[in-house]
């Protein structure tokens, strides 16, 4: 028999311990008892979930492996100690290996108690739910006036006390016996069949089909074709698989889909049901590759990648594409980071395309005030080609005065207009713009990056030019499948097609650094495993910290006030982590201050794609009074500024016209959104403003102000002079918004090869970064669809460099 | 009145901190709450130079300082939580500031049993010889449900509960009075106690 000793206390000395090492001894014979120290247990705090931690795994699986477990207490103010109490928290927090374990309790002390009382405490706190043991009934053992008991080579002195703990003992190993009969798994008899069931989905109860023969679960079919892709995919491929390979509806949710992990299980567990078999038999199943010990892994590779977002999957593709190997590492289940939400098109001038379009009324007033800025305004860096565009703009506005004008651009109007959009000052003052030769190889290489994509795989819908909220000009290149998973599906494919790894559920922890050369990282895999990979280079394209309130908090320098509980527009992976693994090797920073907030958010999720998301020159704002309150066509920080003045919340309003024009949604989801209540729709516009809590008089004023300024092309009140429909066709709908974090202008400081620079103002050698990690390109204020345009830019760019600098 | 109140656990998010928060500014003008803090505090492990680190004294002081204090406890498996469990290890380990301390006990939890367990722990704990405290006796304030408790201003929404508490804390502030009157004449008892330790009384010191 095999049992696990515990010695309660962290106290160097311990009576407690003497009296397990006696038992070990004493009772060879008949048991193996092994000892574990509860001294390098982390204090328990729920906040902070060590549970992968070597030592808390090692009680685990030991625990787990043992027949039963004895505790050895002292008593701390009539308790047992919180180094005794914390192991047993961490053991029934995340993981429960006590639940159902025969138990032993024995203590010793001082007075004449022998932890009688911190034992009574013991027992009540070992039936708790999350701890579960079982605890052998009566048997007390309790060793008073301890510094009496032992000789002077641990043996206990008196024959009584010997005789009463080999009776408790040999009890004990019969209650083990007996109690563990209890743990064997209930016998479980499926009507065999295949049932009907659903699993809640993103947007609506997905179909899902389970199979069951007589003694297994055979077959999960979730038909996925409702749901967004990307994030969910991984939910409906991995939870059935687990349930599967394990036979148990015990089963781990996912990081970030935690409603659709949740969904699957009780789906199946219904279907259990339907089968005739109680699912908690099921739920009280070990996990599927519960019990295996993890070995640590190592890899060599060429360059690895550390984020599985758009920068990363570029990065891979094009160190392929160089007949190199590249590792992406991932610590989420899923790829895609924040490119996956990507609602918008990417930015790249191609004049020749665009000159296809018509222009819309009001953009030659955009290119008229560009022409009129005085050139003593714009950075000297910037000012030679500000003179350019403005001889262009002149030529082009010469020629182009009536309803023939085409859709005028050039690599300089979107190089300008990224550093007018970047150009901001924070609140103490200080100017910040995009740095010149970061913004010049953007723009120089954004087409580039276009065609690439084309390579690749990515398919364009080019019948359209269209303009992502923020982005100042059209110039969009939208994909012909649904945006942002778009780049993710085919630059994932490409890299798995050519041989590349994606490592999942793999959470960089360190670079490994060298002689002050960075040639690889070391991970924590998904089963708290630790992965090393060496390779001649890494490239952090980890993304941003837009999911990291406390590091927002932290740097902001722009806004008045970031709140606790603001919401992201970003995945919850977006922390900030490749940014501090830059600082281990003494990375600077640049623009940390600064970040974007999109203004038209889900005020209760921070998504984008809720409600009716259309373009702005259909965009009417309203605030919580029925009044516009903004130029629809600002910037992000402006919308956002406004709607902070407005009291946060606000409401896009649309008609049936305006909803055709909507991105990412179909009926159905737009009729659930009202079921919802978090879309509202209503024949009337005067009935909208009442269930908005409006005067309707109020709000059917602003619209027709608004409808009026359309027909003629201009707004007096705020000056919006791009417009496309008007508001007039019934039913009507209001889409509340609130502005939520988006996107984080700083981070590394890098140069234009995507080497991350130092304090000193040198290049890191081995380190590259590519994206949102990077600092220094949008500065104060990125344009819409211009992260796009930066990441598959400059993921080509550290990857090309990271190669040819290796062979070097 | 000055009283301390001690958060009992070491999470981001818990509903004692609020209850605590919220205590604070109700009853703010019948009493000065400071809000302690214990989640910085070192594991108790007794240190090999028997001096307790100064963070555990600081809120030591601050105790000592006080009129009486006010715990508020989460149930973790029945019982109080390890952290907080430490942190009372370490008052017992150093000046013993809560010897004849008035300590009115409070909790909050998600399901409906509001912590009963763990207060009857409590109790029982802070009656062991290195701390006697004085416990305010037949009165316990078990929160329930605590995540719909409060809304987004910090205020606690039930009624009843609302009542309770302020029932509770006034007859704390009695207790607080009177008990401070008892004990100032147990001065001598009081240092006996601050003296106490397992070790003398195995070997048949003065306890």
């Amino acid at each position: 028999m095999k049992f696990i000793g515990i010695v309660g206390t962290n106290a160097e000395f311990s009576y407690n311990r003497l009296l397990l090492n006696y038992m070990q001894k004493h009772f060879a014979a008949e048991a193996d008892l092994e000892i574990l120290e509860v001294t390098d247990v982390p204090m328990f705090n729920e906040s902070d979930d060590q549970t992968n931690s070597p030592i808390i795994q090692t009680f685990n699986d030991k625990i787990t492996a043992a027949d039963g477990v004895i505790i050895a207490t002292p008593e701390h103010n009539h308790s047992i100690p919180s180094a005794l109490k914390s192991v047993l928290e961490w053991l029934s927090f995340n993981v429960h290996p006590f639940d159902g374990k025969p138990t032993m309790l024995v203590g010793a002390s001082l007075s004449d108690q022998g932890s009688s009382r911190a034992q009574l405490h013991l027992r009540q706190i070992l039936d708790a739910p999350g701890v579960n043991a079982a605890v052998m009934p009566g048997n007390e053992f309790l060793l008073g006036n301890v510094q009496l008991a032992f000789d002077d080579e641990g043996n206990l002195k008196d024959q009584g006390t010997i005789d009463f703990l080999e009776t408790c003992f040999s009890r004990f190993m019969r209650f083990t016996k007996i109690s563990n009969l209890l743990n064997i798994p209930e016998e479980i008899t499926f009507t065999p069949g295949t049932f009907d069931v659903t699993t809640p989905g993103h947007n609506g109860d997905l179909p899902m089909k389970v199979t069951l023969s007589k003694k297994r679960i055979e077959k999960i079919d979730i038909d996925t074709s409702k749901e967004t892709e990307g994030i969910a995919d991984v939910v409906f491929e991995r939870i059935p698989q687990e349930i599967i390979d394990g036979q148990t509806l015990n089963v781990d949710v996912i990081s970030g889909a935690s409603i659709t992990s949740h969904g699957v299980i009780d789906g199946v567990a219904q279907a259990v049901k339907m089968a005739g078999v109680n699912p908690d038999y099921l739920r009280q199943r070990p996990k599927a590759g519960a019990l295996q010990a993890i070995p640590d892994e190592e890899y060599t590779t060429d360059v690895v990648i550390v984020g599985a977002g758009g920068a990363g999957l570029t990065a891979a593709a094009k160190t392929l594409q160089e007949g190199k190997q590249p590792i992406v590492v991932e610590k989420f289940p899923a790829i895609g980071g924040n490119t996956v939400r990507a609602g918008g098109p990417m930015n790249a001038a191609d004049p020749e395309w665009q000159k296809q379009f018509p222009a819309i009324p009001g953009e030659s007033h955009t290119l008229q005030e560009i022409v009129a800025m005085d050139p003593e305004s714009i950075d000297a860096e910037y000012r030679p080609d500000f003179l350019a565009l403005r001889d262009q703009l002149q030529t082009y506005l010469a020629e182009n005065t009536d309803e023939n004008s085409y859709l005028f651009d050039s690599t300089l109007l979107y190089r300008i207009q990224t550093y007018l959009g970047g150009k901001r000052t924070d609140l103490n003052g200080q100017e910040i713009h995009g740095q010149y030769d970061l913004v010049k190889i953007l723009t120089d290489h954004a087409l580039e990056s276009v065609e690439w994509l084309e390579d690749i795989g990515v398919e364009f819908d080019k019948s359209e030019v269209t303009m992502p909220v923020g982005a100042i000009w059209r110039r969009g290149h939208k994909p012909a499948k649904s945006v942002g998973y778009a780049y993710i599906e085919a630059l994932s494919n490409y890299v798995k097609a050519h041989g590349g790894q994606i490592m999942t559920e793999t959470d960089v922890t360190s670079l490994i650094d060298e002689d002050g050369r960075v040639c690889g990282i070391v991970a924590t895999g998904a089963k708290g495993q630790k992965i090393t990979i060496h390779a001649q280079a890494v490239v952090l394209a980890s993304g941003g910290f837009g999911a990291n309130t406390q590091m927002l908090k932290q740097y902001n320098t722009y806004w008045t006030e970031i709140d606790d509980d603001i919401q992201t527009s970003n995945s919850p992976a977006i922390t900030g982590d490749g940014i501090r693994l830059g600082q281990s090797v003494g990375a600077d920073l640049v623009g940390m201050g600064f970040s974007q907030m999109m203004p038209v958010s889900d005020p209760e999720t921070g998504e984008l794609f809720t409600g009716l998301q259309v373009p702005p020159q259909n965009f009417v704002m309203v605030n919580q009074q029925g009044q516009r309150f903004v130029n629809e066509y600002g910037s992000r920080d402006t919308l956002t500024q406004a709607a902070i003045d407005n009291g946060g919340l606000f409401y896009l309003i649309a008609d049936d016209n305006i909803k055709a024009t909507a991105y990412n949604t179909s009926q159905e989801k737009i009729d659930q959104q009202v079921a919802a209540g978090t879309l509202y729709r209503d024949e009337t516009l005067a009935g909208l403003a009442q269930q908005l809590g409006m005067d309707p008089a109020v709000f059917e004023q602003t619209i027709a102000n608004y409808n009026r300024y359309a027909d003629e092309g201009l707004d007096p009140e705020f000056g919006k002079d791009v417009f496309d429909l008007k508001v007039e066709k019934a039913p009507f709908y209001a889409t509340p918004r609130k502005p939520a974090v988006h996107h984080t202008m700083g981070g590394l400081k890098i140069d234009t090869k995507a080497h991350v620079i130092n304090e000193t103002g040198q290049v890191i050698k081995g380190l590259y970064a590519a994206g949102e990690v990077a600092g220094g390109i949008h500065a104060g204020n990125r344009l819409g669809g211009n992260s796009l345009t930066d990441i598959f830019t400059f993921g080509r760019i550290a990857a090309h460099n990271a190669i040819a600098e290796a062979a070097e | 009145m000055k009283l301390i109140g001690i958060v009992g656990t070491n999470s981001d998010h818990s509903t004692n901190r609020q209850l605590l928060q919220y205590m604070q500014q109700y009853f703010s003008k019948e009493a000065e709450i400071e809000v302690c803090e214990i989640k910085d505090l070192p594991a108790f492990n007794e240190p090999a130079d028997k001096v307790a680190p100064a963070t555990v004294q600081e809120l030591s002081n601050k105790i000592s300082a006080a009129d009486g204090v006010i715990i508020s406890t989460p149930e973790y498996d029945h019982s109080i939580p390890a952290v907080l469990k430490s942190a009372i290890e370490w008052l017992s380990y150093t000046t013993r500031p809560l010897i004849d301390k008035p300590v009115m006990i409070v909790g909050a939890s998600h399901g409906s049993l509001g912590t009963s367990r763990a207060q009857g722990h409590l109790r029982q704990i802070l009656d062991a010889p290195e701390l006697k405290a004085r416990l305010m006796p037949s009165a316990e304030f078990l929160l329930g449900h605590s995540l719909t408790a409060f809304d987004d201003n910090g205020q606690l929404v039930f009624p009843e509960k609302v009542q309770e508490l302020e029932e509770c804390f006034e007859e704390f502030r009695d207790f607080v009075t009177i008990n401070n009157e008892l004990v100032k004449n147990h001065q001598a008892k009081a240092e006996l106690n601050r003296q106490f330790s397992w070790e003398l009384d195995a070997n048949g010191g003065q306890n």
